[in-house]
């Protein structure tokens, strides 16, 4: 008895290790409120990319990479070229290049022509009909050029009036063949063959090769494996009958994980939620008298049983795995199928259960589990539903698996390629290659079964993989040419300074040798690739400036909270759980301001709040109905003129704004620990010390401190956005990173910091004011923090910066215009501005910016590398300066940890939903609804979707991110051997890696296991005068280009 | 000239713009020419500035001459003298329709200035403007219309546009399944509707309104038609706006509804379709006032759905279903109020549901940001207090209502296992019948289909087997 209950333990202990095992599959966005940007294949890194990308298209029903079309238009476009995939299709062959394969060459050709031409396919049906109906036998494809189209009929024509009609060569044994190529002649006419014209050949020609070719594949066996039968009964069920046993699942699961996953949206909180969702749902459906849906008849006799026996979910879901006849071996795979068949709401689950941290109603451990038992008794019922109705089965379930497995058994000669699939791929290929009809016809069924074979073994998810890593590789190749190119020249024009610019000579050399004059001012980004352009423009309108990049949360990793705002947020990057607590509170003299302020909001608010809920009530909604024609008045002014009604909001709004001047609660003393209350807030002077210290020493910034040194942190703001949060700074887990840059500024300006400083060996001059600064990258508005206490001495420095940036936030927009549809191309930079201020105004807009579309690599190293060089916005930035590491590449293995994994994060999330918006992103925008507070839904009731929008993507080119790194192989090595997450990235090619040496212009690149030198394949790189002589006029892709305007401040290491 | 030519030039221009629009919209698609973003843009914000001018100016007329029924009259369509049938086309302006005419125009401009934005590079965009077009002709119709012909003709536009947009997104399996719902919940209302009209046609020999419901302007009129009469006909449309608007046993369909583009939705099923069914039985209250009977029905029907679609609304976790069935709540509110004859202040109430509707779908996705501003603002987390009846109501009842509400009254479940499933069982039986009946006239099996298995190559089978 004893021994029973150990081994059900045991076995229940299994079965839960099999679930938690399974529920790694499931998508691992959390609330949509604090979006992180994330590898959406995470669960399969240990596997190379291409691996499980083939691997997780399976298991997901979705697309590995973009559709062989969309790479041919990148062939016309020339982003992707013959040369790449040549020299890829080698590499990819290796030895078995050379195969040859009688008169077609080698396998290399074979697969370079299948590449070069489009090769199109359809269902057996179609096909039929293009040959009998369309002129598919009577012209050649479009795509054969004029000289191979000649060559091929000519060849014909010789062939049958030489040996076919003259008999001069023996011809082939199969009569069925011969009797049918005869009469094809007849039919054309023989009495007259010598005065068939031109257009006569050629259709002759077509019809002799599609007849030759659909004669030849016809009865190649096929080397097909069949495909397992599908581990769900329901997959059989709908195959067999078309009734899909999921959708009233589904649609009860939706409506229940709905309520019981809320935040707080429904006025009504789903009864019994404490007590877990299994125990929930038992509670609300146990009791007779409920849901008359036929399908779930007796379903409250199931669940009032399981409580009267106190059946606890494990075991329930073990019994519904033995009544639904699942073996044990089976299990598991039909776990995994089970969770993704609602994977959104059961990620969901799994997230709110392993990170309750990140939300306000947490579920508790274990949801998962129970969230599976209910689906499952539900399946139950469902599947015995539909095959009652569908199959007329009455008997137990268990049989059902067996029954139904019988009933799709296929039938014999239906095969998944039809032979006129398969006629037709030759036939296409026989066209582009102009194959000789002699041949054809001399050949014999093994050599036809060859052929096929050689085709069907390049199919078209490889054929696809070959097109993207061409795709990638020209642009890697074009990536790291620009960067050495960039960097020859800087060394040229640095040993002939006849050549530079006037006012480059006056503004020296920044590597701190004493020859150089301070810069005017220095400005510090997140590494983010959209604050690329900004600093290029900054740049170019100041040459006397300098800019750095780094992560957003500038090392102050806390929990703010603002002055009008509920809660603490936390803002660092999301591996990261903060333990300080800073708040923003007024100054003395306006307290009284903000009591009063913070009392009219909270009665706006309750009132605001109570008319939400008003008009969604019985009584309520009448006396805010009959009130309700007021309401046309902002509607029609939201939506026509967004820009304005923003500004008279904003004026009127200003009244309960808070109060003009407020400050950081940052300082605590030493003696108290880290925590949410008043005197435990902020950091301890010796904190702080470290936080600047490491920051500073981070970018490289040790010496030749500007006057005045601004950082930004950076947030996007935009309506009618659920999404809104994946546009913020990554860095601060979704958040808005001003804050941080406020904090990091005040700690930097602390004279007893400074002092700290002084004795670690970091001199900040009393002379430099550090200020804290916000760049909403949706509008290009920049805020600044604390400006009360500038000192009076900085004030023209100020004035003088604020002048550039404000010209470099009007530039910034224009060059983000050229992206966007409905800003005309004629656009001046300050109609730019006015137009992205609308934008993100705007209720109608979808697009309020693009986000990180379009990233694609990432730069670790000093600013000297790539200034200048027009990045086109794709550039994640981060600053590193390799003479202030030490020989363990400790400041460098702590950028990377952090940059990689996130850098690659937003990369791969890009990649899979720009390659399939609809599978692994979140569809459309347009029919988006937002679900308990969490997440968004497609129309009225759908699974929760994951991922990124069509209209997000919709710019972006999937791409793995590639990493250019400013220190030696070795360093970089020695970093991948301590770190095994960026070792695995690496390896498994998540992700590219090249080195930059710090002393030239060598460049080492990551391949097969080992760092290769690299060769620059090209001598060439654009120089413009400024950023805009390049982008003007242009919405595609560009190129890399040298700017001039930004080139006065020469590399340090010259 | 003198005001009649005014009135009957303005009124053209109010149902000829949209018409207009459709036929531009409809003649490009037919012949496969995609206009550009801008010009489709311009093209609906010019036809729906010009309709709403010339109503404006028609109200202001009205107004100017104190007149309250201006009759537009464009003839004779069709006449089939035997039958003594013929299909008029008349046009009314009254207290009833310039104020939902108006409103037409209004919403449907701003949501068209809206959906140029929105559905910017949407593929369907065509599609969109199309069916736009043709709901925006088929409101104007509906409520101008002086005939009950007319009405139906417009009735049928709005159903057939409605339903098309709610099955936008054709590649998924959701949204068509839903559109087939709306369209199915429709085609039930459409019957009664139709019904009524040849009945009332029958009893009054012609489908004018004056006729109908007596010449003097709504909503004074006084139909002759005796009480039993008007409860047989007075069902019969009770029936159509039920189906129309939503109210029990139909209302399942009014969330199933926002599966098209957000702004898509809010016209349609928050502003203008889901009123229509209130409108027509504003449009007939003559024949209302008649039947005391009547009334109570429609008074208990409007209270059930507003009562049903309360407490649904009240345990909805996603923003847009939440906002159907508030709509619906209020849409029997105002049957209600229709059915106690309250005909001013239901319209008053039709008016400012509609506008306030529209922008909380609009703006429906930026439900997040609310939320954290409106938590700001007061501080804390929002709360919900439980009112004082949900505390009193005893906790095994609680659990019941919360259960009746979390799967919307079962009326879906009612409607599709005890309504459709015993019509859908009948046929097959036929249908069984049938086969045994021609497999013994042929001696065999009589019918190649039956051994094809549903899949995608079924066609090809299909062909093999022929």
């Amino acid at each position: 008895m004893l021994r029973d209950q150990e081994d059900r333990s045991e076995q229940l202990d299994e079965l839960k290790h099999l679930i938690e095992h399974a529920a790694h599959l499931l998508p691992a966005q959390g609330p949509i409120t604090v979006f992180v940007h994330h590898n959406t294949l995470h669960a399969f890194e240990d596997l190379p990319f291409d691996q499980a990308v083939v691997e997780g298209s399976r298991i997901f029903g979705c697309e590995p990479y973009l559709s062989e079309e969309r790479y041919r238009e990148m062939m016309i476009h020339e982003r992707i070229r013959t040369e790449d995939i040549s020299a890829v299709l080698i590499d990819d062959l290796g030895d078995e290049a050379d195969v040859l394969l009688g008169f077609l060459g080698t396998r290399y050709h074979l697969r370079l022509a299948m590449l070069q031409h489009p090769l199109r396919t359809a269902p057996a049906a179609e096909l039929r009909w293009v040959v009998a109906e369309t002129d598919a036998l009577r012209r050649f494809s479009p795509d054969v050029p004029a000289s191979v189209r000649e060559r091929s009929i000519e060849q014909t024509r010789h062939w049958v009036m030489r040996d076919l009609r003259n008999g001069g060569r023996p011809v082939a044994d199969d009569e069925f063949l011969k009797n049918e190529i005869h009469d094809l002649i007849q039919t054309f006419g023989e009495a007259h063959i010598e005065e068939w014209s031109a257009a006569t050949w050629e259709s002759f020609t077509l019809h002799v090769l599609w007849r030759m070719c659909y004669h030849g594949v016809h009865g190649v066996h096929t080397s097909f494996v069949p495909t397992p039968p599908p581990v769900r009964v329901r997959d059989v069920l709908l195959e067999t009958t078309g009734t899909d046993s999921d959708e009233p699942v589904n649609e009860l699961l939706i409506r229940f994980c709905g309520a019981f996953l809320d935040q707080g949206f429904a006025h009504w909180r789903l009864p019994n939620r404490d007590q877990g969702f299994y125990r929930a749902f038992l509670a609300l459906y146990r009791e007779p008298g409920g849901p008359p849906d036929v399908w779930r008849e007796g379903l409250h006799k199931v669940l009032d049983e399981l409580v009267r026996n106190q059946t606890g979910p494990l075991e329930c879901i073990d019994e519904s795995l033995s009544l639904l006849g699942v073996a044990t071996e089976e299990r598991e795979a039909f776990l995994s199928a089970i969770l993704l068949s609602l994977r959104g709401f059961a990620g969901m689950i799994w997230q709110m259960e392993t990170r309750g941290d990140r939300v306000a109603h947490p579920a508790p451990t274990g949801s998962l589990i129970e969230f599976l038992a209910v689906r499952l008794i539900l399946e139950r019922f469902a599947l015995a539903h539909a095959a009652r109705e569908g199959l007329g089965f009455r008997g137990p379930l268990e049989e059902l698996r067996t029954a139904a497995r019988r009933a799709v058994t296929p039938e014999p000669g239906h095969y998944a390629v039809s032979v006129e699939q398969r006629a037709f791929m030759v036939f296409q290929l026989a066209q582009a290659l102009a194959w000789k009809p002699q041949d054809l016809y001399g050949m014999k069924q093994a050599e036809w079964a060859t052929l096929v074979q050689e085709i069907e073994a390049f199919s078209d998810v490889e054929r696809r993989r070959i097109y993207h890593q061409a795709f990638e590789r020209l642009y890697m190749n074009q990536a790291l040419d620009a960067l050495t190119l960039h960097q020859r020249r800087d060394d040229q024009a640095a040993a002939t300074p006849r050549l530079r610019r006037a006012g480059a000579t006056s503004n020296g050399n920044p590597s701190g040798n004493g020859r150089a004059s301070k810069p005017k001012f220095q400005l510090i980004t997140c590494i983010d690739d959209r604050e690329e352009s900004f600093r290029r423009h900054l740049e170019e309108i100041e040459p006397a400036c300098e800019t750095f990049g780094a992560a957003g949360f500038f090392g102050v990793v806390m929990y703010y909270r603002g002055l009008t705002d509920a809660h603490f947020t936390p803002l660092c990057p999301i591996i990261l759980r903060p333990s300080h607590y800073v708040e923003e509170e007024p100054v003395y003299i306006f307290e009284e301001t903000h009591r009063r302020r913070s009392q009219t909001r909270r009665v706006l608010g309750a009132a605001t709040h109570r008319w939400h809920i008003g008009s969604r009530t019985l009584l309520g909604g009448v006396f805010t109905s009959l009130f309700g024609s007021l309401a046309s008045f902002p509607l029609v002014t939201r939506v026509l003129f967004p820009r304005l009604t923003a500004k008279l909001r904003k004026k009127f709004g200003g009244l309960v704004q808070s109060p003009p001047v407020t400050q950081l609660r940052l300082e605590r003393g030493s003696d108290v620990p880290p925590g949410p209350h008043k005197e435990a807030m902020g950091y301890t002077v010796d904190e702080m010390a470290g936080i600047v210290e490491r920051q500073l020493r981070d970018i490289g910034l040790t010496s030749r401190f500007a006057r005045l040194v601004v950082f930004v942190g950076h947030g996007s703001s935009s309506l009618n956005n659920p999404h809104e949060s994946a546009y913020n700074c990554g860095a601060c887990a979704g958040s808005r990173g001003g804050p941080n840059a406020r904090a990091f500024a005040r700690m930097a300006n602390d004279s007893r910091v400074r002092d700290l400083l002084f004795k670690r060996g970091l001199t900040i001059p009393q002379d430099v004011v550090f200020i804290g600064a916000y760049h909403n990258t949706c509008s290009d508005s920049v805020t600044f923090f604390d400006l009360d206490r500038l000192p009076a001495s900085h004030k023209t420095d100020f004035d003088a910066t604020l002048e550039v940036i404000d010209e470099a936030r009007k530039r910034n927009a224009h060059e983000r215009c050229r992206r966007f549809e409905t800003a005309p191309l004629t656009l001046s930079p300050e109609a730019a501005l006015r137009h992205v201020e609308g934008r993100s105004e705007d209720l109608a807009q979808t697009r309020p910016e693009y986000n990180h579309a379009t990233n694609a690599v990432t730069l670790v190293a000093r600013r000297s590398r790539s200034r200048g060089l027009f990045l086109d916005r794709r550039t994640f930035l981060t600053s590193y300066d390799p003479a202030g590491d030490d020989e363990h590449h400790t400041i460098l293995a702590r950028i990377l940890r952090a940059a990689i994994p996130v850098c690659a994060g937003i990369s791969l999330e890009y990649y899979f939903s720009c390659v399939d918006p609809a599978g692994w992103g979140c569809g459309t925008k347009l029919p988006h609804n937002v679900a308990s507070l969490l997440g968004v839904m497609a129309g009225a009731a759908s699974d929760l979707r994951t991922g990124l929008s069509n209209q997000m993507v919709e710019i972006h080119e999937p791409l793995r991110q590639l990493f250019v790194i400013e220190t030696t192989p070795e360093g970089m090595l020695q970093i991948m051997r301590e770190n095994e997450q960026i070792d695995r990235l690496v390896r498994n090619e998540w992700v590219f890696l090249a080195t930059l040496s710090p002393h030239s212009s060598e460049i080492h690149v990551f391949r097969n296991g080992r760092f290769e030198r690299r060769r620059p394949g090209s001598n060439t790189l654009p120089e413009v005068d400024s950023s805009q002589d390049w982008y003007r006029g242009w919405r595609g892709h560009l190129g890399f280009a040298r700017v001039r305007a930004a080139m006065s401040s020469p590399s340090e290491d010259a | 000239m003198d005001y009649n030519t005014i009135f009957t030039v303005l009124g053209i221009c109010v149902v000829a713009a949209p018409a207009v629009l459709v036929a531009a919209m409809g003649l490009m698609a037919l012949l496969d020419r995609s206009p550009s973003e801008a010009a489709m843009g311009q093209l609906t914000q010019a036809a729906v500035v010009t309709g709403l001018l010339a109503a404006m100016a028609i109200l202001g007329l009205m107004l100017l001459l104190d007149t309250r029924h201006v009759p537009i009259e464009l003839g004779n369509w069709v006449i089939i003298p035997e039958q003594h049938f013929h299909f008029k086309l008349k046009f009314v302006f009254d207290r009833l329709s310039v104020p939902f005419v108006i409103l037409s125009y209004l919403l449907c401009g701003t949501v068209g200035a809206f959906s140029h934005v929105y559905l910017l590079r949407e593929p369907g965009r065509m599609r969109f403007f199309l069916l736009y077009a043709l709901f925006l002709l088929g409101m104007i119709v509906t409520s101008l219309s002086g005939t009950i012909e007319t009405l139906f003709f417009g009735w049928e536009l709005v159903g057939l546009s409605s339903a098309l947009l709610v099955a936008f997104f054709q590649d998924r399996a959701a949204p068509a399944r839903n559109g087939q719902w709306v369209w199915t919940v429709y085609r039930v209302a459409d019957a009664a509707f139709l019904v009524a009209a040849l009945t009332m046609h029958h009893l009054t020999g012609g489908g004018e309104f004056d006729k109908l419901m007596g010449a003097g302007p709504w909503p004074e009129g006084q139909a002759a038609l005796t009480p039993n009469q008007a409860l047989f006909v007075g069902a019969l449309l009770l029936v159509a706006a039920a189906g129309k608007s939503g109210l029990v046993p139909f209302t399942g369909w009014l969330p199933r509804a926002m599966e098209g583009p957000t702004p898509s939705s809010a016209i349609f099923y928050g502003a203008l379709s889901v009123h229509l069914g209130a409108f027509l039985l504003l449009r007939v209250s003559p024949i209302l006032k008649l039947s005391p009977l009547l009334c109570a029905a429609i008074v208990t029907l409007g209270l059930l759905t507003a009562i049903l679609a309360a407490m649904a609304a009240r345990v909805q976790s996603d923003v847009k279903s939440a906002l159907a069935f508030s709509s619906a709540t209020q849409v029997g509110i105002i049957v209600a109020e229709i059915g106690l004859g309250l005909y001013y202040i239901a319209l008053a109430h039709i008016l400012g549901h509609a506008c306030l509707r529209t922008l909380q779908l609009l703006r429906a996705p930026t439900l997040l940001r609310d939320y954290a501003t409106l938590e700001n603002a007061i501080g804390a987390r929002l709360s919900h207090p439980s009112r004082l009846w949900e505390r009193s109501v005893p906790a095994g009842l609680r659990l019941w209502l919360y259960r009746l509400a979390l799967e919307r009254g079962y009326l879906d479940a009612w409607l599709a296992d005890y309504g459709v499933r015993p019509v859908v069982r009948v046929f097959q039986w036929c249908d069984r019948m049938e086969r045994k009946w021609t497999d013994f006239l042929s001696g065999g099996q009589s019918r190649e289909s039956d051994r094809v298995q549903p899949s995608p190559e079924t066609l090809e089978r299909l062909e093999k087997l022929l």
